[in-house]
Order: structure tokens, then C-alpha cells, then sequence
């Protein structure tokens, strides 16, 4: 046993010390900024009002209008979201890195770029192209203009949201998958190839086995991020009264109701936190196989023979209609006088415009709009504190974790630090206002605050500012700082001259992804926000409701700019910013 | 003789586990100390208590007269200040630094003059070989350059201690041959005392002037290499140690172990109650007969390998498995019956403790 008055057991001792200390810490953050908002929600649920709210909406009169025919739809729009990212991912995922179809490098690229459009930006950009006249002659789309009839169904509702929420989440689908057939080793299919198994059987015996916990996980991640997504739902369906569970809730919010929104929010929570904490379940037993990693070395590629350029015309027109399609169509609506009469009319005036009564009410062009210039510096400026804060959170949590030496507590920190995962952006938003909302104590109320936005944005991003410490963390293998502490280096000139220059672009890339998840998130803080604290995605789903289509998708031409150089950027920090990688 | 290290006592415990149970040792100046054992035996624990990289729960470290380590009289010496260097299993070279940056490091913390470094690493990178590689990264070398510049990154700022944690086991076997020859040159030149950890006895063998064989936290042997061969003191030394390792026979009464009178010698030894003894009996000590006799037993031969000029034949039979070297003879075919005499004396006789006794 150690002896207390020994050196190496005050050594010990001290070591001891600061890991109680940062767990203590990271407990308090985590209580904070994770657990209490969510207490919050329960204590209003659990109050007298609370439960009439509940009876009110599972048995009530309202109940059908309110939970059921919105969940129903949650549901569908959840099932076919993930079913057929799955289809589609897999089966780019499978051509791109099984076959040699042609242009598979490009149209790899590609795929992966939808995961970084915001979603309220796909939607927003297929009223540009499918919108009919139904919210008046300024929102009739592209090929209304055309003088096509587009049917109603097509325009608004739950086939454009299901559409739109496909054509961004296959993209999560498809680099998942990837992921795992990377996986599947060339020696794998080798072994069987050589025991004289047919290719089909190869696929259905080996391939699919490995790749099995991927597309689960995969499919969930998919059917929970389209059961929460608001910014989908209410661009596309608000207009025509298609409702899901999340624009329910907001609606309940917003009109004044908020216990019953807390109900809808607890729904969700549900619905979406069970089927992640289903794969997690899932992945966790098919771990065994990720073990069996072959050196992905030179991969055999099936031929495709003469399905080659038809199977890449078909991906190209997959990731180009996903991708550029909708960007485009957002900077040229953005650049018309008129929704949708995209060459028609073409003008500045959206962006640069004095105000001028006889177009959209007198409103300015955006980049002379001091509305939208403040909601520009507004924007960048809770993005950047987020971020900053997220990862000053995230070191003392991902520290803690990995110095905890109790496994219990060390997986509990982990749990609830990965909590905020399973719960939707919309929800998070819910529970601190339910919580930080009103005045705690002596501390006013935060609402309004840009406070409330940081401290609700580093929650929502905790699970990936850990993951990036984490990662980065991995990247410093424990002998890297014990030789130095060897060759006598100080903490302090360990800590600059080995560890930080080691871990510096992973944590970049990490502060980066959270500014980005903030800067184009809807979800999160269409709840928090208020008109003095203006934020150009709010700003963006305000002009589109209210008809100023333009000025919504000049916003969101910029935000998706932002929002794709940004997760480049970090990937690029991640993967590429070690130069002493790359002299190979 | 100085002494380098002196251990006295030592415990290590993580938890409940214990890593370390009572070490003493001494290690002589300039010797090259093979700490060898099976994975988990502790022998890591070992090196890094030495190095500081992890105080000792319970008991003193002296390194070159200086004690370094000692709890219960509150002494305590940085890693920095025990003037050794380390080399680790995974080399642990700064990716973000050049080779040339990796060796001049530690010279720049010691407030080595700029001209002194740059002579000092031209001079470990001579005697290394280091020369046209000191400007690349690590992740451009080989493993057998990356463990070079690992080797002259230890043995730049001169000390007088040199821990070596499994160096050469990420090297293919080829490289293995050549590092060996070439860690032993580098005993010859720098003096330095040399502790060595690994797993590999032939590593052990063909290096070693002190050989310690550890195993479950405690130390079983402690001897030179021909000692530990032909003298082991414990049944794991014997079981563990040689090549081939000894063959370890329980002896007993019954017809299912060898009856002490097979090894007539042992008659005035042992009594009739020590039948859970064991004897150690080495390989090139059995003699095979295609024919039954006094002393013999009946055994199936399961496979036999070329070793050197004779043949190394592994046998099966009621009393167990049994290992032969000897010359070829014509009566050895896979899955025959053959007939082991042993000695008439074995090696050694271990207690029911695995203790030698005789």
C-alpha cells in the first residue's frame, strides 16, 4: 500500500487528486448542462398542469389532432427516411468502393457533401423548384412557372418532407457504410472466394454479416434524425397543415401551451432515443467482428461490365440532384425577381437592394438589411462562443473520462455525455427554456440571453466536442509524454511541446464541426431565440413563411457556404494537417 | 563492483491486483540484466518503477548509491533527474518532430549548448547509421530505423542506465538477429548498465550477463544464462526456460505417473510420500528405443522437427507428453510406438511448491 507520508505516495496522491477534481467538475457540467434541463421537462410534466396536459393529449378531444395522426406521421415519414437512406447509401456505398464503376471518385465526393447541407436549406431550395401558388403567386416554384401543374401532394406535405429528409440523410447512410466495407477486409472475401463461394453467396455470407451492426445503427441514426427534425417539417408541411410531432410541439410552444408541447417533446425523446439506444445495442454485439479487420489493401473490385456507365450515370444523377441541384436552385431564386422564374428576371436586388416599396414591402437586400447584418454577427458570434465553450467543456469531460479509473463512473460520465445524441435539437431547446427559462434563485431568468443559446448549443454539441477530445486524446499514446517526462521536460514543456502540437488540429476540427452544427442548426434554437437576438437560420425560416422567399434563400445560400467550407475544413484539419503524415 | 540498482522490497498493487510482491534485486554496473517471463508477470511494472515512471507502492529503489524512491521516508526522484534513458516496446518517437529533432530534444532540455547537440547527434547517429535518415519524419522510416533513432534518442544525453522495454518485438525476425548484434555493441561502447524486458528467451540468452526470470510479481531465478539453463530453481524456470524447455514429470506410485523407481537414482532422495514432486528431466537426457526394457515407457510419437544436426521429437503416452533430442533414428515415424528411458537421475526435483529441492 502506499504510504501517506511518502513522496511517490504524494506524487500518487496528487495524481489522485486532480482526476477527483476534474471528475467532480465534469459531473457538474454534465448535471448542468445535460440532466437538469431534462429534469426540467419532467417537473413540468410532473406538475397539476402537466397533467392535465397529458391526459389532455393522449385521451383528450385534441388528442387525435394533437398526438396521434402527428405521430402517425413522425413515424411514417421515419420509416421510408430510413429504409430508403439505407437503400440509397448502400447502394452508392457499395459502388463506390466494391465495384469499378466509373467516376467513382467524384461521385464518392459528392455523396458525402449532403450530410453538411442543412436541411431547412434542401427544403427551402424544393419550394424554389416544386412551391405552387397555394401561399400566393411569389412562392409558385420553377416548374410552376414552367406552366407544369405541379400536383399539391408534390408541392407541400409529407412526400416533399420524406424527399427532402432523404436526400440529406442518405449521405450519414452512405458514409457509414462505407466505413464498414472498408472493413471487410480483402482477405475476408479472399478466404471465401478461394473456398470457391460465388459472389452472390460472398455478399450474403460475409459481406453482409460484417457490415450487419453498420446498417442497423445506420438505419436508426437515419429514423431518429427524421422523427426530430423540425426545419423540414414546418418549411414543407406547416403550410398545408401537415404536421409531425415536432411541429406540434412547436406550435404548442409557441401558442402558449407549453406543457402540452413538453408532452409531444417527451414523445419524441422517446420515439427517437429508443431506436439509437436499440442500435447502440445492436452495435455493441456485432463489435466482435470489427476486430476481424483485414489490411484494406488492394481491394478486388467486382466489374460491372456493361452496367458501368449506366449504374454511374444513375449515382451521378443521385448525389448531382442532392447536392448542386439545390444550391443552385437556392443562389438563382435568390437572384430572380420572382420565385422560381429562375432566368427569367434577373436581379441583385435580394442581396444588395436599397429598400424599395414596390418589391417584398420595402425590404432591403440582405447584405444592407441591419437586421440581417446583425443576425450575420449575432450568428458567427454564438457560433464562435459555442464552439469555444464546447471544447473547453469537452476537454474537462473527455479528460475526465480518460483518467477516471472507476469503470463505473467512468461509463456514467460517458452515458450521459453522449445523452444529448438521443434527444432532438427541438427538445433540447424546450427543456432550458422549461429550466433556465425562469429566474433560478438569485439569477434572473436567461431567456433572451445569448447565454441561453451558448449554454443550449454546447449541450446539443457535448457528444461530439468529447468525441473530438477523445480522438484527440488517442492520438497522444502514453509513452509519446513518458519519454519526455524521461528526457526531463517539464509538465508545462510536455504539454507544448508534445502534446498540444499533437492534438491542436483534432481539437480545431472539433471546434469548427460545433460552429458549424450551430450556425446552420434551426431546431435547436427556434425555441431560444428572440427578435433582438436575430439568427440567420431563424431569419431565414421567418422570410420563407412570411413570403419573402428571396431574402430566405439568399440566407441560406450563404449559411450552406458556410456550413459545407466549414465541415471540409474540419475534415481536412482532421485527416490532413499533420505535415509530418504526409512525407511518406 | 558498484552497484547501478538496487531494488529492496519492492511492491507494486493497482487496486486489489498485485503487480509486484516483495523484489529484491541488484544489478551490477555495466551488466546487460535481462528481465525475462511470460506476458503479465510484471516485468514491465519493474522497468517503469526503475525509470519513476510509476512510484513503488511499498519498499526503496537505489540507482548508482542515490536512493530514488523510498515512501515510507518520503523520497521521491523525477523520472528527468535519474539520468537513464528509455526505450520503449512502441518506440514512442514525436511523430511531429524529425529524427534529428527526436535525438536533439532530450539534449536541449538537459541546456546542452547548441554546438554540443549538434556534435552529439551526429555522433549517435554514426554509431546508429542514423545518417541519411536524421531529416525525415518518423512515419517515414522503417520500423528497424524508427527503433534506431528510439536507441540514439536513450543513449544521447550519455546516461548511465538504459531501460529497454520488448524493443525489437515489433521487428521481423530478420531485424531481430541484426538489432541483437548490434544492442550488444552498443553495451560494449557506451558501459552503460543495461536492463532489458522481454519475453524472448533467445533475446535473453544470446545478450544477457544476468538473467531474472520473473513470473506472478515475484522473481524465480536470478542467475547468468548458462545457470538459469542448467540449474533452475523453480519447476516454471524449468518448464519456461531453455531450448528446448525441460520436461517436467510428476512423479508418483500409480500406474499413471512415472513410478519413482523409473529414475532409480532418486531411491535414496525422496521418500514414498513425495509423490506430488516433480522432476525435471532434459530433453537430450531421453533416449528413444524401438523396444520395450527396464526404466522404459511406451509413447506415441506425434511429430518430430530437424533441430540442428539431431532431431527434436514430441511424444504422447498415460503419463503425459514428453519432448526428445536426439540423433535420427529409424524406429521414429509420426504415430508410432516408442519406448523414453530416462536418466538415471533427472536434472532436478522440485517440491510440491515448485522449490528445487535436490
Amino acid at each position: 500500500m502506499i504510504s501517506p507520508s511518502g513522496a511517490g505516495g504524494a506524487f500518487l496522491r496528487r495524481q489522485q487528486m486532480s482526476s477527483q477534481g476534474l471528475t467532480a467538475g465534469a459531473q457538474v457540467l454534465l448535471g448542468h448542462l445535460v440532466l437538469v434541463p431534462l429534469a426540467g421537462i419532467a417537473a413540468a410534466l410532473a406538475s397539476p398542469a402537466g397533467m392535465d396536459a397529458i391526459s389532455d393529449v393522449f385521451t383528450g378531444r385534441i388528442a387525435r389532432n394533437m398526438l396521434w395522426v402527428p405521430l402517425t406521421n413522425t413515424f411514417l415519414i421515419g420509416f421510408v427516411v430510413a429504409l430508403a437512406c439505407l437503400l440509397l447509401g448502400g447502394f452508392l456505398a457499395w459502388l463506390v468502393t466494391m465495384t469499378d464503376m466509373p467516376l467513382r471518385g467524384p461521385i464518392g465526393v459528392l455523396a458525402a457533401l449532403p450530410f453538411m447541407i442543412p436541411t431547412f436549406a434542401v427544403a427551402l431550395s424544393w419550394t424554389v423548384l416544386f412551391g405552387d401558388d397555394r401561399l400566393g403567386q411569389s412562392s409558385m416554384g420553377f416548374f410552376a412557372q414552367l406552366g407544369f401543374d405541379v400536383p399539391s401532394w408534390l408541392a407541400w406535405g409529407g412526400v416533399p418532407v420524406t424527399i427532402v429528409l432523404i436526400a440529406h440523410l442518405y449521405s450519414i447512410a452512405y458514409l457509414m457504410i462505407v466505413a464498414a466495407l472498408v472493413l471487410v477486409g480483402r482477405d475476408l472475401t479472399a478466404a471465401a472466394e478461394i473456398a470457391g463461394a460465388p459472389r452472390s453467396q460472398i455478399l450474403r455470407n460475409i459481406v453482409f454479416p460484417v457490415v450487419t451492426p453498420t446498417l442497423i445503427a445506420a438505419g436508426a441514426l437515419c429514423f431518429a434524425e427524421a422523427v426530430s427534425s423540425f426545419s423540414a417539417p414546418a418549411i414543407l408541411g406547416l403550410p398545408v397543415r401537415f404536421h409531425t410531432l415536432a411541429t406540434r410541439a412547436y406550435g404548442a410552444i409557441e401558442t402558449g401551451s407549453p406543457e402540452r408541447g413538453f408532452v409531444l417533446i417527451a414523445v419524441m425523446i422517446l420515439v427517437a432515443g429508443a431506436f439509437l439506444a436499440l442500435s447502440a445495442l445492436a452495435q455493441r454485439r456485432g463489435q466482435a467482428f470489427t476486430t476481424v479487420t483485414g489490411k484494406a489493401g488492394h481491394r478486388g473490385r467486382t466489374s460491372l461490365g456493361v452496367w458501368g456507365w449506366p449504374l454511374a450515370l444513375t449515382a451521378t444523377t443521385v448525389v448531382v440532384l442532392t447536392t448542386i441541384v439545390p444550391a443552385l436552385a437556392l443562389v438563382f431564386s435568390s437572384l430572380s425577381a420572382q420565385t422560381g422564374a429562375l432566368f427569367a428576371d434577373p436581379t441583385l436586388h435580394f442581396w444588395i437592394g436599397q429598400s424599395d416599396p414596390g418589391i417584398a414591402q420595402g425590404q432591403a437586400g440582405i447584405l444592407r438589411n441591419p437586421q440581417l447584418v446583425l443576425a450575420f454577427w449575432t450568428t458567427l458570434a454564438i457560433g464562435l462562443m459555442t464552439g469555444i465553450a464546447a471544447m473547453l467543456c469537452g476537454l474537462i469531460v473527455g479528460t475526465a473520462i480518460s483518467k477516471e479509473r472507476y469503470p463505473l463512473r467512468r461509463s456514467l460520465l460517458e452515458q450521459v455525455s453522449f445523452l444529448p445524441l438521443l434527444i432532438p435539437g427541438l427538445a433540447i431547446g424546450a427543456a432550458f427554456i422549461s429550466f433556465y427559462g425562469a429566474p433560478i434563485g438569485p439569477l434572473p431568468s436567461l431567456y433572451g440571453t445569448p447565454t441561453i443559446l451558448v449554454i443550449a448549443g454546447v449541450a446539443a454539441t457535448l457528444p461530439f466536442a468529447v468525441q473530438a477530445v477523445a480522438t484527440a486524446r488517442e492520438q497522444v499514446a502514453r509513452e509519446l509524454e513518458e519519454s519526455a517526462r524521461i528526457a526531463g521536460a517539464s509538465q508545462v514543456r510536455i504539454l507544448g511541446a508534445i502534446t498540444i502540437p499533437l492534438t491542436a488540429s483534432k481539437l480545431i476540427a472539433g471546434f469548427v464541426l460545433v460552429f458549424v452544427k450551430m450556425v446552420r442548426d434551426l431546431d435547436l434554437v427556434i425555441l431560444l431565440y428572440t427578435p433582438q437576438l436575430p439568427l440567420l437560420t431563424v431569419l431565414a425560416f421567418r422570410y420563407a413563411s412570411d413570403g419573402f422567399a428571396q431574402f430566405a434563400h439568399a440566407i441560406a445560400a450563404v449559411i450552406l457556404v458556410i456550413s459545407v467550407a466549414a465541415h471540409l475544413l474540419a475534415s481536412g484539419l482532421g485527416r490532413n494537417a499533420q505535415p509530418w503524415l504526409k512525407d511518406q | 563492483m558498484t552497484k547501478t540498482i538496487v531494488l529492496s522490497d519492492v511492491t507494486k498493487t493497482y487496486g486489489d491486483q498485485t503487480a509486484l510482491a516483495g523484489i529484491n534485486l541488484t544489478v551490477e554496473e555495466g551488466a546487460f540484466c535481462v528481465l525475462l517471463g511470460p506476458s503479465g508477470c510484471g516485468k514491465s511494472t519493474l522497468l517503469r518503477l526503475i525509470s519513476g515512471l510509476e512510484p513503488p507502492g511499498h519498499g526503496d529503489i537505489q540507482l548508482n548509491g542515490e536512493t530514488v524512491a523510498d515512501p515510507a521516508n518520503g523520497v521521491w526522484v523525477q523520472p528527468g533527474k535519474r539520468h537513464l534513458g528509455m526505450v520503449f516496446q512502441s518506440y514512442a518517437l514525436w511523430p511531429h518532430k524529425t529524427a534529428r529533432e527526436n535525438i536533439d530534444w532530450p539534449l536541449r532540455i538537459a541546456g546542452l549548448r547548441f554546438d554540443d547537440r549538434a556534435k552529439r547527434v551526429t555522433e549517435v547517429a554514426d554509431i546508429l547509421n542514423l545518417g541519411p535518415y536524421l531529416d525525415r519524419y518518423p512515419s517515414a522510416l522503417s520500423g528497424g530505423q524508427q527503433q534506431r533513432v528510439a536507441i540514439a534518442r536513450a543513449i544521447a544525453p550519455r546516461p548511465r542506465l538504459l531501460l529497454f522495454d520488448e524493443p525489437l518485438s515489433n521487428l521481423d525476425a530478420q531485424l531481430r538477429v541484426e538489432m541483437r548484434a548490434e544492442l550488444l555493441n552498443l553495451h560494449q561502447k557506451t558501459g552503460a548498465t543495461i536492463v532489458y524486458v522481454t519475453h524472448d528467451q533467445m533475446e535473453a540468452m544470446t545478450m544477457a550477463t544476468q538473467i531474472v526470470v520473473l513470473n506472478d510479481g515475484r522473481i524465480e531465478q536470478d542467475d547468468d544464462a548458462q545457470t538459469v539453463i542448467s540449474r533452475p530453481q523453480t519447476a516454471f524456470v524449468a518448464k519456461f526456460v531453455g531450448n528446448p524447455p525441460g520436461n517436467l514429470i510428476t512423479l508418483g506410485q500409480t500406474a499413471d505417473r512415472w513410478a519413482m523407481a523409473d529414475l532409480s537414482g532418486l531411491a535414496g532422495k525422496l521418500s514414498a510420500d513425495d509423490h506430488a514432486f516433480q522432476a525435471m528431466v532434459r530433453p537430450e537426457k531421453v533416449r528413444l528405443h524401438a523396444d520395450a526394457g527396464p526404466r522404459r515407457r511406451a509413447f506415441r510419437v506425434i511429430e518430430q522437427l530437424p533441430f540442428g544436426a539431431e532431431h527434436l521429437v514430441r511424444l504422447d503416452g498415460d503419463t503425459g507428453r514428453m519432448t526428445a533430442l536426439g540423433p535420427v533414428l529409424p524406429c521414429v515415424r509420426n504415430g508410432a510406438t516408442v519406448y523414453a528411458e530416462l536418466p538415471e537421475l533427472p536434472d532436478a526435483i522440485f517440491d510440491d511448491q515448485g522449490e528445487r529441492i535436490a
